[in-house]
């Protein structure tokens, strides 16, 4: 808050850096942690097989680097493709939901047991439907992508100030001129929670769904790791995971930072 | 608040179960008009008759599967919303905690699955503990958030008049905290069924996640189905239990 109090002011380019801080807080964090690891295991002399050092981790990425960033963009579009679909129809959805109130009340409880389904038994039968293909996976991370933005939508169109509606429709504004400039508006910091939760979630989607069988990505290197007991690939692919992980994470939070400029009641 | 979707009036119950006995009704014919393979999609009837005939061999997997949540869950409550007391209780803490906290949960929680297979085999234990780190995160912050709006001033006029610290932790921080540690606690519910059945599925001897990942081997797709079902209504049940449990305990709001 204080930060984004400060920024009103600040010059574009420290409102830019202010931008990708929580990319460079991220990357600060994983660095402290893997130096501390480093240090942890050299002074207990802990087995590789156990936990093996960092340094080793990130020499076995750079010594074949083709294979993890292929993985890194296999994942990476599925996540994408399956997290774009399902935010456009968690948003669209949601606000179907707070105008049809029938709509709500017959569709909505059977979205919230749908997400009781697990994702993986769910994953069995996608990759029946669709095939093994980049489509399967991408429906995999809709499945999970969409319910959590479609709440926070729901609740953000009803954070609405009712007599601010109706200040509006006094001055003659129609119903699309209220949803453009004040519905929509009111309910974006509300949807941005949803997205940055949805976008963990659908990472993971993409990485399980890729255990159905298929030949890249980052679910695929952390299984060929578990049979292969190589812990230093193991390590390897969840070290890119994070990192892919944070690069969603910072790229919903630049979005917001430029769309929600007002501010919002994240972070 | 009889609008609120989270807490339904009559007539949305109703609907609700209209919607429901709807989209079952949809199934049941577009299964049958097109008379559709079970590996594309079985009819509900044939998989609830499966459900009845497979009912022991599917309540036990749904036990084991139960176990492994509720271990995992109650071991990383534990761990996640300890970590917040500590931090609490000792406020220098907070700025080795929670960067390492962060880091560990910017890594989707299903990748680590295969390194604790490895370390703790494929039996029960594996699962538990990929449970708990599933969970403890979540419980991590909604404890922290909610010890963080203990008001100081408060503390300090308990403290004034001579109140302990074990007093000003049991009658002032935790009750303050509680709303916020126990929605915490009925978010993770789900999850901590979903990733004990995930885990299962790389590796296990027995529950849910194992018999569906049987089921696809065989490729019996309604046993499949009767296996989804089943997790879905413990998913629901555990829910509803910390839900109520939640109720119970928070009674003033």
């Amino acid at each position: 808050m204080t930060v984004q109090a400060n920024m009103a002011g600040a010059s574009p380019v420290a409102r830019r850096f202010g931008a990708v801080l929580p990319l460079l807080k991220g990357v600060a964090a994983l660095a402290a942690v893997l130096l501390a690891v480093e240090l942890i295991v050299i002074l207990f002399g802990i087995r590789p097989y156990v936990l093996p050092r960092p340094s080793a981790v990130i020499e076995a990425i750079l010594r074949t680097p083709a294979a993890y960033r292929d993985a890194i963009i296999r994942t990476g579009l599925e996540t994408l493709m399956g997290f774009g679909a399902g935010a456009l129809f968690g948003i669209w959805i949601g606000i179907a939901f707070s105008r049809l109130r029938f709509l709500r009340e017959t569709v909505f409880p059977i979205f919230i047991v749908s997400q009781t389904i697990p994702v993986i038994a769910f994953g069995a039968l996608v990759v029946m439907w669709f095939g093994n293909t980049i489509l399967a996976k991408a429906v995999i991370v809709f499945y999970l992508t969409f319910f959590p933005v479609t709440v926070n939508a729901l609740l953000g169109m009803r954070a609405v100030d009712e007599k601010q509606v109706q200040l509006l429709r006094s001055f003659g504004a129609s119903e699309r001129e209220i949803m453009r400039k004040l519905r929509f508006p009111t309910a974006l910091p509300h949807i941005f929670v949803a997205l940055r939760i949805a976008s963990a979630l659908g990472l993971a989607g993409a990485v399980v769904g890729e255990w159905f069988g298929d030949t890249t990505g980052l679910g695929v290197l952390l299984l060929q790791g578990m049979y292969a007991e190589n812990m230093v690939a193991i390590w390897a692919s969840i070290l890119c995971s994070a990192v892919l992980g944070v690069a969603f994470f910072s790229a919903i939070g630049l979005a917001e930072k430029r769309i929600v400029f007002w501010g919002g009641e994240s972070t | 608040m009889s609008d609120d979707p989270m807490a339904p009036s009559q007539q949305a119950l109703a609907r609700g179960i209209f919607g429901g006995l709807a989209l079952f009704a949809i199934w049941e014919l577009v299964a049958r008009l097109f008379e559709l393979p079970s590996y594309i999609l079985p009819a509900v009837s044939e998989i609830l008759a499966r459900l009845w005939t497979a009912r022991v061999a599917l309540g036990e997997a749904a036990a084991y599967t139960l176990g492994e949540s509720v271990a995992g869950y109650l071991l990383g409550g534990a761990v996640g919303i300890g970590l917040a007391l500590a931090i609490t209780l000792v406020p220098p803490l907070r700025k080795i905690i929670v960067p390492a906290a962060t880091a560990v949960n910017s890594v989707p929680v299903v990748a680590f699955s295969p390194l604790i297979l490895l370390w703790f085999g494929m039996g029960v234990s594996s699962k538990i503990v990929m449970v708990a780190v599933a969970v403890s995160f979540t419980m991590f912050v909604s404890a922290l958030a909610g010890f963080d709006r203990v008001d100081e001033r408060s503390v300090n006029l308990m403290r004034s008049f001579g109140a302990s610290r074990a007093a000003i932790l049991w009658k002032l921080r935790l009750p303050t905290a509680l709303p916020l540690i126990l929605s915490g606690m009925r978010l993770s519910t789900v999850r901590s069924l979903i990733v004990a059945i995930v885990t299962e599925m790389l590796g296990a001897y027995g529950g849910l996640g194992w018999v569906i990942y049987q089921a696809v081997i065989v490729i019996d797709f309604v046993q499949v189905w009767a296996a989804i079902f089943v997790a879905s209504i413990a998913s629901l049940g555990f829910f509803g239990i910390v839900a109520l449990l939640e109720r119970k305990l928070v009674f003033w709001r």
